[in-house]
């Protein structure tokens, strides 16, 4: 049976969407909200807004006195906030026995938020915890990095997690509040579910404000010409970004995802295998970021010779400017369909790409429909129309060399 | 406050009385059919657009000599390397290129392949296991293909301190020797097994008898005889352990030390642990739950909700899926302050336990249980799996629906009595940076 078949949409009681991609086989559910939102706040000066409001709510008590976070591990789940610079996913998996419970609990979190200044408190201990952290993933820190290049205005010049803790102690519990206000709408959000749940846990639904339009999507403005930096941390690394097509261009989105797929997947990808066979320590990690416009190709290198494993992947990008002979590229194609299906089988994988593909504009390209439009995409591609991806998007690239820093510790 | 005091205070904190298991919704066990003597498990799952197959083959670890540590393992990596298909190509990349993934792991007493692929073509790649399995390439060449590939997975293992750890107390607590070796064996002993000691290891233990298929995903594409035809590809037979005698050691110490390449320390403790098919099963699995949460809470930075490093480096496993069972409590010594603490108050937890009567009630860690299996078994990989453990090691391989009856019948008084039997003593493995030692 197709998937497609099985997929549910509609309208929440109180306003905003609902997916539901049932699976009565497994004894779990995937539960996840997600918003459109501007990380850096609606006037890009309050980075790091987002991220607080987001866990603020999770955190602050609902009327039963117990917070989402709290109830959520109390029933044996768990709960991701997951802030990107244009849109919020509010991620639990629980036991199917309490799916009811934790979709009343999130939509009441977030429908109706109740920021208080004991929540913010937690909400800013844990950005600072997560932004010391961060400067340890030389992945994460490029990544910013490289949209700040790429970018010049917009909630994608900045970072989704302040970078100090005097930017997390300058926004405030009223302009926390503000924000979750605004941006936590029911209209605003996607409701997704999967996994062992099915529509009668919509009608623990109580809260939303009723008929309403989602925001418009959070764009940032690209640099005009975009160029290459130089950075210091406590990792060393080297980030490699290209602009790439706007969601809408579905196939070249795809095409996209399939360079990644095939020159930088663990332990398939031709670039990763060839840095296992040289028993490198280096670690790439390649992936096209989709976005509504426009998404970003990102390579990340890190390890002992960077610099040299820049030029295998560069050597590789430019090698495949050439189409590929069709017996490789069919396997190629056929491998990737696979890994698709394979890293979108359990319910939190399809709730996140459901939830992920929604706000940024085009539910129906989510990857794991079998029978959806991405699948098609896929089935689509040619070697010849891939290689003119790789000329037209992945042309020169721009560079952020992150060199670490002597550290005490 | 001694360790023992705190880690009392930390039993009385978390022990909150709480109700929120409800009644979980039932799903469907997998179904049992025997076909010529083969078992075979299926799972359907309209939603799955991928198939999942795990074949289990009585050809494990304890089917070596102790001079053939390795040779399990060395079978298992030939057949994946083995040409097939047209044109031939080895078993893993034929299987890739039809859009799908292959892989084996080698246990104390069976070796399983699982392969995955796209409904669509999971006849054809099951097609290109069997005929692998049916007729593995043991020539020069293919041979050392498979060394050197477990050669190198060796080599990334060894910086897996954690890895490191548990092959040493898997080592120690195997009842067999030959059971308790290194699942891939080491380079020097892979060095001295050639093309002949992997084609009568093949021809004495790949037999039909004891061989178990569990398929779960979209199975549409195949039937019941398709999957016991993987079986098929074996000749007739039963097989039986090779008895090994090794003098147990004797020593004072419980503590196991290894040097490795690796940054930072890791402490991990191991107990014996029951089977799925013991009254013991659901209290064990809520007391790891318990240990998970608390030994988190220890390392966590307090207030803070995201998972941390500190909260990720510590960790409490029941490991019931592997014979014998254990439970093992681990800290990563490189991302919390004084891991030394950390340790010894979780064992100072465990051993609260086992002696003091637990107050409060415990339906949060029955929960917790509850959930982490649940979400444990959401991957076809999985799923296949824990179908054939349980039915092996139980009634019936309806593993969710006996684990969740299992924790949901628990009380505290069997918690305390799992408690009391099973964490008395644990074995202790360190793993340490080259150039420290015990005192650093």
């Amino acid at each position: 049976m197709a998937e497609s078949a099985l997929q549910q949409t509609g309208t929440l009681p109180h306003g905003g969407m609902y997916v539901i991609d049932p699976d009565t086989t497994v004894a779990s559910a995937a539960i996840a909200l997600w918003f459109r939102a501007p990380g850096a706040g609606y006037d890009d000066s309050t980075p790091g807004i987002a991220e607080l409001a987001a866990t603020a709510a999770a955190v602050a008590p609902l009327a039963s006195g117990k917070s989402l976070f709290k109830l959520v591990h109390s029933v044996g789940g768990e709960l991701n906030v997951e802030v990107y610079p244009d849109i919020v996913g509010i991620a639990t998996v629980v036991p199917a026995s309490s799916s009811r419970r934790v979709v009343a609990a999130i939509t009441a979190a977030y429908y109706a938020p109740a920021v208080d200044d004991v929540a913010v408190k937690t909400a800013r201990a844990n950005a600072a915890v997560l932004g010391v952290q961060q400067r340890y993933e030389a992945d994460a820190t490029l990544h910013d990095l490289l949209f700040k290049q790429i970018f010049a205005n917009g909630p994608a010049h900045y970072p989704p997690l302040p970078v100090s803790v005097a930017e997390i102690t300058s926004i405030s519990t009223a302009q926390i509040g503000a924000f979750a206000k605004r941006a936590f709408r029911s209209e605003n959000s996607i409701l997704a579910l999967s996994g062992n749940v099915d529509a009668s846990s919509l009608t623990a639904v109580t809260d939303g404000g009723g008929p309403g339009r989602m925001d418009p999507p959070y764009d940032s403005t690209l640099a005009a010409s975009p160029t290459s930096a130089t950075a210091s941390g406590l990792i060393g690394g080297i980030g490699l970004a290209w602009i790439g097509p706007p969601i809408t261009d579905e196939k070249a989105s795809t095409a996209l995802d399939f360079i990644a797929d095939y020159l930088f997947r663990d332990e398939t990808g031709v670039v990763t295998k060839g840095l296992d066979q040289s028993a490198s320590d280096a670690l790439v990690i390649g992936q096209f970021i989709t976005l509504h416009d426009p998404g970003v190709m990102v390579v990340t290198i890190g390890g002992d010779h960077a610099d040299q494993v820049r030029d295998r992947v560069l050597g590789a990008l430019s090698a495949m400017r050439t189409p590929m002979d069709a017996r490789t590229f069919n396997a190629a194609r056929e491998a990737f369909l696979y890994h698709v299906a394979s890293d979108t089988q359990t319910p939190q994988e399809r709730a996140d790409n459901l939830g992920w593909y929604g706000v940024e504009g085009d539910l129906g390209y989510a990857p794991g429909i079998v029978d959806g439009t991405y699948g098609r995409s896929v089935r689509s591609l040619d070697p010849a129309y891939v290689a003119d991806i790789v000329k037209h998007y992945l042309g020169t690239p721009v560079v952020v060399n992150l060199q670490a820093k002597e550290s005490s510790q | 406050m001694s360790l023992a005091r705190r880690a009392a205070a930390v039993l009385t904190a978390v022990l909150l009385p709480v109700t929120v298991l409800g009644a979980a919704p039932a799903t469907s066990p997998p179904s049992t059919d025997t076909v010529a003597g083969t078992t075979v498990l299926q799972q359907v799952d309209s939603a799955a657009s991928l198939t999942g197959v795990t074949l289990v083959v009585r050809a494990g670890l304890d089917r070596q000599t102790m001079k053939q540590n390795g040779l399990a393992a060395l079978v298992a990596e030939t057949i994946i390397k083995t040409p097939v298909g047209t044109p031939a190509m080895p078993l893993d990349d034929a299987v890739a290129a039809r859009g799908g993934s292959v892989r084996f792991t080698v246990d104390p007493g069976d070796v399983r392949f699982y392969v995955e692929a796209l409904a669509a073509d999971a006849p054809a790649v099951l097609d290109l296991l069997r005929a692998a399995i049916a007729a593995p390439d043991f020539s020069p060449a293919t041979v050392r293909a498979a060394r050197v590939a477990l050669t190198q997975e060796i080599a990334a293992s060894q910086q897996v301190a954690l890895q490191v750890g548990l092959d040493m107390l898997n080592a120690a607590s195997s009842a067999q020797a030959n059971a308790g070796l290194p699942e891939l064996g080491t380079p020097a002993s892979l060095a001295d097994l050639f093309p002949a000691d992997a084609a009568a290891f093949y021809r004495a233990y790949y037999r039909r008898g004891g061989v178990l298929v569990s398929a779960a995903g979209q199975l549409g594409a195949l039937s019941t005889a398709t999957l016991s035809d993987l079986a098929g590809a074996l000749p007739l037979g039963t097989t039986l352990p090779v008895t090994v005698h090794e003098a147990a050691l004797r020593g004072t110490t419980r503590e196991i030390v290894a040097h490795r390449d690796i940054s930072s320390p890791w402490l991990i403790a191991q107990y014996p642990a029951p089977r799925v098919d013991n009254r013991d099963f659901g209290p064990m699995l809520v007391l790891a739950a318990f240990l998970r949460r608390t030994i988190s809470d220890i390392a966590q930075v307090p207030g803070v909700v995201s998972p941390t490093f500190a909260s990720r480096s510590v960790g409490a496993v029941y490991v019931y899926d592997r014979v014998p069972s254990s439970l093992v409590i681990y800290v990563n010594g490189g991302l919390i302050g004084n891991p030394s603490r950390t340790f010894a108050t979780a064992l100072s937890v465990v051993n609260v336990l086992a002696a003091t009567t637990l107050q409060g009630s415990i339906e949060e860690f029955k929960a917790e249980a509850a959930g982490d299996f649940a979400d444990s078994a959401t991957t076809l990989e999985t799923r296949t799996w824990l179908a054939a453990v349980f039915s092996r090691e139980s009634t019936s391989p309806d593993f969710i629906n006996h684990a969740l009856a299992a924790i949901s019948a628990t009380t505290p008084a069997d918690v305390q009595r799992a408690a009391r039997t099973y964490l008395g003593n644990p074995t202790i493995a360190l793993v340490l940076p080259r150039g420290t030692n015990l005192q650093d």
